[in-house]
């Protein structure tokens, strides 16, 4: 589907590339993290959290 | 002697620190009762005034008067279940989990308790106004004149100031998770409600990217992440379990940040926006997978290995749903902002199916199940477990109902619009699904009186019969 709305299509990839090198990174930190969480540490504030409350 | 009266002093010290503990306790319960109360009273009035919107599809005279029109009902509709409901339920609910992951006191009561009022006053005189007809323009979520948007703008300042003095005052080095999500939506929400008043931006084509700007934000700068927020404590809270990954959560708070402010002109394509804005709002929503993906992820492994607790335990249950419609309703955004799908979407039912997917199935079960799991912590009553697993099944079909209805129909009315036959035919063909709308919200209206009863017992009422809301951690029955 094309619509002269949509723009100049050199003009649509070059913004996909540079917004998209952006997300494509924030992926790979994403999944890197759903990989290895770590933060094993019992002083880690997501464990201290279960402790403390007033 | 000396000995013992300083042993003396520092018991006095401890029992007067545990009686100012113990009044600040209340005097927190006290904000989070008064907030869910209130939330409560506009969630029954907003939702009453939608049920009569639905009717009104399949019988647009009924009820026809001035005052009771399509078009002042439907503002009043969506402005009370977001200002009204949504925004006093998640507040009073953030005001609990903000004190308390930082092991501290509210700042300020007294704040709290304007805060609570401005919000109200905005909410009332707004719904007034616009049932008097003053409404401002077309321009969706802000229809309220503005003075009465500076009074919600005065609310959220007042909150965030008191929110922040209270994180200032922790007992622990790092802020938890949860602060960082309802500090930035509090934030966040101060600068798109300033931009959606000044003037300059109000007129021409700059109006429309605000509206999109304003109208998107107001749902994902605002509503999600102090929705986020609640699950990021109340989840590992009911779990007895620490949250799968920290940092992940951290990720999804900065990508929400880079992606999200972007997307609303996704609302505006094949409009005369500059192009590259609705490439860049398109790329955006692609982008936001990244939090969606990343948050839902996190929080369903966190519940890993629990299937069984959702079944024992409906505030986790509401939480579950929270998660599940996140998931779904933000990826069905992604995909709704896609061009050649757009064609066929946009400006149908299946965009209001898709709102209250979001809207209902992910804020308001968040807030209900943040309520559920942590206001009888601070009231020490719980609801009765018939009157929680009533208000889950009730809300969770009739919101199914509806939105699968919408979905279908909304579907058929675009691909009618798309093939150009007589805009009548769409219309018609709609019947049986404005109908099965109707259903479903009626279903939706009773939870929440099963709802307001539940509340009643957890503050004021005989407190029920439901287990606690947290459970026991594993290996303690072993």
């Amino acid at each position: 589907m094309h619509n002269m709305l949509m723009g100049p299509l050199w003009g649509i990839i070059a913004v996909a590339v540079v917004v998209g090198v952006v997300t494509l990174a924030c992926f790979i930190a994403m999944f890197r993290y759903l990989a290895h969480p770590g933060e094993s540490s019992p002083d880690h504030p997501k464990y201290s959290i279960l402790r403390r409350d007033r | 002697m000396a000995a013992a009266v300083q042993g003396a002093g520092i018991a006095d010290r401890d029992a007067t620190q545990e009686q100012t503990s113990e009044q600040d306790d209340r005097a927190l319960a006290a904000v989070f009762k008064a907030y869910t109360i209130s939330a409560t009273c506009w969630l029954l009035f907003g939702t009453a005034v939608g049920l009569l919107l639905a009717f009104k599809f399949g019988a647009p005279d009924f009820w026809a008067e001035k005052y009771l029109t399509f078009g002042r009902l439907r503002p009043i509709h969506t402005n009370s279940v977001f200002y009204g409901f949504a925004s006093i339920g998640l507040v009073g609910t953030a005001f609990y989990v903000t004190a308390r992951s930082c092991g501290t006191r509210l700042y300020s009561t007294r704040l709290a308790w304007l805060g609570l009022w401005l919000f109200n006053i905005a909410a009332l005189t707004g719904t007034i106004a616009l049932d008097l007809g003053y409404n401002w323009g077309d321009l969706e979520y802000r229809e309220w004149p503005w003075p009465i948007r500076l009074v919600l703008l005065a609310a959220l300042l007042v909150t965030v100031w008191n929110l922040l003095a209270t994180i200032a005052r922790r007992a622990s080095h790092d802020i938890y998770l949860s602060n960082w999500y309802i500090i930035g939506g509090f934030l966040w929400t101060c600068v798109i409600c300033l931009v959606a008043i000044l003037p300059w931006y109000q007129q021409g084509l700059g109006q429309v990217a605000i509206s999109g700007y304003f109208m998107h934000n107001a749902v994902g700068m605002w509503f999600t992440p102090l929705a986020l927020g609640l699950f990021y404590y109340a989840i590992p809270k009911v779990l007895n379990r620490p949250i799968y990954s920290y940092a992940l959560g951290v990720l999804a708070f900065w990508t929400n940040l880079v992606f999200y402010p972007m997307l609303g002109g996704h609302h505006f394509l094949f409009s005369p926006l500059p192009w590259w804005l609705q490439t860049t709002a398109i790329i955006c929503s692609v982008g936001m997978l990244v939090p969606v993906l990343g948050g839902s992820a996190n929080f369903l492994l966190t519940m890993r290995g629990r299937y069984h607790g959702r079944i024992e335990s409906y505030p986790l249950a509401f939480l579950f749903i929270g998660v599940l419609c996140y998931l779904v309703g933000s990826t069905q955004g992604t995909v709704e902002a896609l061009r050649s799908l757009q064609a066929v979407w946009h400006f149908t039912s299946f965009t209001v199916g898709h709102s209250h997917l979001t809207m209902y199935g992910f804020v308001s079960f968040a807030v209900w199940g943040a309520i559920y799991a942590l206001l009888p912590l601070a009231t020490g009553k719980n609801p009765g477990r018939l009157g929680v697993a009533t208000h889950f099944w009730l809300a969770l079909v009739g919101m199914s109902i509806y939105v699968i209805a919408l979905s279908i129909g909304g579907t058929l009315q675009g691909l009618d619009w798309v093939r150009g036959v007589p805009f009548i035919q769409s219309v018609a063909e709609m019947a049986p699904y404005y109908l099965w709308r109707g259903v479903g919200g009626i279903l939706m209206f009773l939870s929440h009186l099963v709802f307001a009863w539940n509340v009643w017992r957890m503050t004021a009422g005989k407190p029920g019969n439901a287990p606690s809301p947290i459970m026991e951690p594993e290996g303690a029955a072993a």
